[in-house]
C-alpha cells in the first residue's frame, strides 16, 4: 500500500519538473543555435528541418500541456488514435497552408489562443461545460479546431526566419514530419505516465487537482503571451 | 444540492487556477520574460537578469564597433542575397572570401519603400574575394547578390562592420 502511494506521488513532481525544464530551455520559439542555422542556410535541408520540428514539439510545453489534457480521460487506444489524428490533421493543415500561403498571424496572439486551448481542456476535463452549460462542446471538433490554431503557432515560428523560398515546401514538409515524430515521442511518454498513474487510486483523487493545475498553466500561457503582445 | 456543490467546486477550481496564474505571472513570469516587475520581487530574486541577456542579440545587430561575420552557402547554379538595413550616409566596411571558386557579385542598394524594383549597384565583379567599404546614398536595404554559375556549392565567409541592422538572407 505504501509502495503504491509513494510511486504514484513520484510522477507528480516529475511531470512538473519536465515542464519546468522546457520552460527554462525555451523562452519563446527557437533557441540560438537553431536560429543561427535557419538564418545561415539555404536550399533543401531535410534532416535538419525534421530535427528542428521534432525538437520544437518535444520541448514545446504549450502543445504538450494541451495533449496531456486531451489524453487525460481517454482510455481506449482507438480514442487516443482518433483524437491525436484530429489534432495532427488540424495543425498540419495550418502549418503547411499558413507558411505556403504566407498568412501572417501575430505569434503572441496565436500563442495566447494556444494557452486558451489548455484552459478549455482543463475546464472540460473538470466537467465544467457539461455542468454550467448543460452540454459539452464536441470534444473531437474542439481538438481539430484548436489543432488548427496550434498549427498557426508552429507556422509563426517558421515564418519568423523569412526562409528563402528556394526549397521552402520541402523544408516545411520536413519540419512537419519532424513535428509528428516529436509528437509521437512526447505522446509515448505522456501516455505511459498517465496510464501508469491511472492504475492507482490517486489518479482519480488527483484528477481534479491535475486539471485545475492544467487550467492554471493555461492561464499563465495566456497572460504571458497577451503581455508579450501589448509590450512588443 | 449536489448540483450546487459541483458549481461551487468548479467555480473554486477556476478562480483558484486563475489567481495562482496571475500571482505567478506578476511575481515571476513577467519580470523574467518582459522585465515588468511591479512588486520588485522578480528583481530581488534575480529573475530580471534574463532581460539583460535577451536584449543582447538585438543590440548586437546594431553597430557597436564590433565586426560581424557570417558563413553563407551559394548553392550550385543559384543566387543568394545578404542584406543590411542602413540609413542614408551610413557606412559599412566589408571583406569576403569564397572557398576558392569565383562568384558573380553585385553589391547594391534598394531604396526603402520602393516597389518598382529599382536598385543601384555599387560594384559588380566576378571574383573569389573582395574588400572595401560603401556609404549608402539613401535609406534602404543594401548588400550583396552572389550568383554561383558552377555546378558545385560555394561557401563564402563575409566579415563586415559599420552602421547597420542586419537583415540577413533574402
Amino acid at each position: 500500500m505504501f509502495g503504491k502511494f509513494k510511486l504514484s506521488y513520484l510522477l507528480y513532481p516529475l511531470l512538473i519538473l519536465l515542464s519546468m525544464a522546457s520552460i527554462e530551455a525555451f523562452a519563446h520559439g527557437v533557441d540560438d543555435s537553431t536560429r543561427n542555422f535557419l538564418q545561415n542556410n539555404t536550399g533543401v535541408q531535410v534532416l535538419p528541418f525534421i530535427y528542428i520540428g521534432a525538437k520544437h514539439m518535444v520541448t514545446g510545453y504549450d502543445h504538450l500541456l494541451f495533449l496531456v489534457g486531451v489524453l487525460f480521460f481517454l482510455r481506449s487506444s482507438r480514442d487516443v488514435l482518433l483524437y491525436v489524428s484530429m489534432f495532427t490533421i488540424g495543425h498540419s493543415l495550418t502549418l503547411m497552408g499558413g507558411v505556403l500561403a504566407n498568412i501572417q498571424v501575430n505569434a503572441y496572439l496565436i500563442d495566447a489562443i494556444i494557452g486558451l486551448s489548455v484552459v478549455y481542456k482543463g475546464f472540460d476535463n473538470l466537467g465544467g461545460f457539461k455542468h454550467f452549460f448543460g452540454k459539452q462542446p464536441n470534444p473531437k471538433k474542439a481538438v481539430l479546431i484548436f489543432g488548427l490554431f496550434h498549427g498557426f503557432g508552429l507556422a509563426t515560428k517558421i515564418q519568423e526566419f523569412e526562409l528563402p523560398s528556394q526549397g521552402l515546401a520541402t523544408n516545411l514538409l520536413s519540419f512537419n514530419i519532424g513535428v509528428e515524430i516529436g509528437q509521437f515521442l512526447a505522446l509515448a511518454f505522456i501516455l505511459l505516465a498517465i496510464n501508469f498513474w491511472r492504475q492507482f487510486e490517486s489518479f482519480n483523487r488527483f484528477a481534479k487537482a491535475t486539471n485545475t493545475a492544467l487550467m492554471c498553466g493555461g492561464f499563465m500561457l495566456v497572460g504571458m503571451q497577451l503581455t508579450g503582445y501589448f509590450v512588443s | 444540492m449536489e448540483s450546487n456543490k459541483t458549481s461551487r467546486s468548479l467555480t473554486k477550481a477556476t478562480i483558484l487556477s486563475f489567481l495562482v496564474a496571475i500571482i505567478t505571472l506578476v511575481l515571476f513570469i513577467l519580470p523574467a520574460e518582459y522585465n515588468i516587475d511591479p512588486t520588485g520581487i522578480g528583481e530581488k530574486l534575480g529573475l530580471t537578469v534574463f532581460n539583460d541577456e535577451a536584449s543582447t542579440p538585438s543590440a548586437q545587430q546594431y553597430s557597436d564597433g564590433e565586426q560581424d561575420s557570417v558563413i553563407l552557402t551559394v548553392p550550385a547554379g543559384e543566387g543568394i542575397e545578404y542584406k543590411l538595413d542602413m540609413k542614408q550616409f551610413q557606412k559599412a566596411t566589408y571583406e569576403w572570401t569564397t572557398d576558392g571558386a569565383e562568384l558573380f557579385v553585385d553589391l547594391h542598394g534598394e531604396p526603402k519603400g520602393d516597389t518598382t524594383g529599382y536598385f543601384e549597384s555599387y560594384a559588380i565583379a566576378t571574383v573569389n574575394e573582395m574588400k572595401g567599404s560603401f556609404t549608402v546614398p539613401f535609406d534602404g536595404s543594401h548588400g550583396w547578390y552572389w550568383k554561383n554559375t558552377t555546378n558545385q556549392d560555394i561557401s563564402i565567409q563575409l566579415i563586415f562592420n559599420g552602421d547597420y541592422v542586419i537583415e540577413g538572407l533574402k
